[in-house]
């Protein structure tokens, strides 16, 4: 996996007092608004998880991901992972789950540019 | 008339470390000592957004603290790349024109007070722009060079636009820069061999060959291919592998070059991987560079390996030989 690929952030997955929360990257080698990133879909151990009561938080601001489409001012820094938080999700500390995330990336600059970024992998659940 | 005393420079756009930068492997004040110390300045590009949190907005705190590394690293702070995000709602209107102008003005002030003396900006800013935002430039004097990307050349409508517009302007402010990807003899084998490793088949990768050598505009011969791909029971992971050649590299005339070399402020030299004899896969530099060293050329040149979009081959040794390879062909 190229460093450009990578969706999935290196602080992995935790279960916290909001839910289950995941690191998350840009995939893109600039920053971008959060308004041009979607999360096209999550699944844990294989099923759909149910995106609607999702937030973001970053750098020290929460927001529901339903409202990520407006966020043209908030910028994502390259080098930063970004957390989807999960309130309905739990998960046992210390249990290894299977994560499937896909985020679309659709950079400012070039009309019509929608990238898929698809990426799986096992991540044990910390405190 | 420009002196040929000095002749082209040349330096490095830390774009090539993109890897290193997203893994984490260095900051910001130690990717700038890493490229001092293997000798690979003093001349730098950086993208604003890539290596600045604080942008498009740098606080005169951060940018006192920026200047202070760059002196201490002995770097030449010349181009920082902006960008012309026009389309922050996928789908939706692209924003209004006084709030694009606005974008730029802002990453403008930013770029000049860290102390950089261009901007490399994008054609994604409509050309009827220029007159309002090229005064505010001259203002604050620091240049703009648009940067010549794949698919454009010097031939494409859109530069041809831009150029009527600079002699209407005809500000020393506005320039050039070629990148060098629109003027591409081949794809590369590497991202070729990228695109195997990813699984995509030779009958793709053929197919990708002989429509990325047809006429027409790139995105059009994505959806070419993407369409041929899909009929053919090709994944969409490959097809994407694949395609990247359309947005990055096109094929027209190396020499086409020379006229735009008396507009020229910078050179962002794109490449994908020099050998060891230093011959780059895909761009002839050996007809390209001597356009602009005879042309009295005597900006700088960054080195700007892209090979990074599809390889974790060392970026630090492809740039020396890339620099290696253009002292070569300049002789100095």
């Amino acid at each position: 996996m190229l460093p450009v690929e990578r969706v999935i952030g290196e602080e992995g997955l935790a279960q916290s007092a909001d839910g289950l929360k995941l690191a998350i990257r840009l995939p893109w080698y600039r920053s971008l608004p959060f308004s041009v990133v979607e999360v096209a879909s999550l699944a844990i151990d294989g099923a759909a998880v149910d995106l609607s009561d999702a937030l973001i938080e970053y750098d020290g601001q929460t927001w529901p991901l339903a409202e990520n489409g407006e966020k043209v001012d908030t910028f994502w820094f390259v080098r930063d992972s970004a957390f989807l938080v999960l309130p309905s999700q739990s998960a046992a500390t210390g249990s290894d789950l299977e994560v499937s995330l896909n985020l679309f990336v659709s950079p400012p600059y070039i009309p019509g540019m929608k990238r898929t970024n698809p990426q799986t992998s096992t991540l044990t659940v910390a405190a | 008339m420009a002196t040929n005393a000095t002749g082209p420079q040349t330096g490095v756009t830390l774009y090539s470390f993109t890897n290193e930068w997203l893994t984490r492997q260095f900051e910001v004040d130690t990717l700038l000592a890493e490229v001092a110390k293997r000798g690979l300045g003093p001349n730098i590009e950086i993208i604003g957004f890539q290596q600045f949190k604080e942008f498009p907005d740098v606080s005169d705190e951060y940018a006192e603290k920026f200047k202070e590394l760059i002196a201490a690293n002995g770097l030449n702070p010349v181009s920082c790349a902006i960008n012309s995000d026009r389309f922050l709602k996928p789908g939706q209107q692209p924003i209004e024109d006084a709030a694009l102008v606005e974008y730029h003005k802002r990453q403008l002030r930013s770029a000049k007070k860290m102390g950089f003396s261009l901007v490399r900006y994008q054609f994604a800013l409509p050309v009827h722009l220029l007159p309002e935002i090229a005064p505010y430039a001259e203002e604050l004097d620091i240049r703009m060079g648009v940067e010549v990307h794949a698919p454009m050349w010097a031939g494409h409508p859109a530069v041809q636009a831009y150029g009527e517009m600079y002699d209407k302007l005809d500000t020393p402010y506005l320039g050039w820069i070629p990148d060098f990807g629109g003027t591409a003899s081949r794809i590369p084998e590497s991202m070729l061999d990228a695109a195997r490793a990813k699984g995509a088949s030779e009958d793709l990768l053929d197919k990708l060959k002989e429509v990325w050598l047809e006429g027409g505009m790139s995105h059009e011969k994505a959806g070419r291919l993407r369409e041929w791909g899909m009929a053919h029971g090709h994944a969409p992971l490959h097809i994407q592998a694949a395609c990247l050649a359309f947005f990055i590299l096109s094929n027209h005339d190396p020499k086409s070059w020379a006229a735009l070399v008396d507009r020229t402020i910078h050179i962002h030299g794109k490449f994908y991987g020099v050998s060891e004899d230093l011959v780059e896969e895909a761009i002839d530099y050996d007809t390209i560079l001597p356009l602009f060293k005879d042309g009295g050329f005597t900006g700088t040149m960054v080195s700007e390996w892209e090979g990074h979009a599809y390889d974790t081959r060392d970026a630090f040794e492809q740039v020396r030989r890339h620099q290696a390879m253009a002292r070569r062909i300049w002789g100095n």
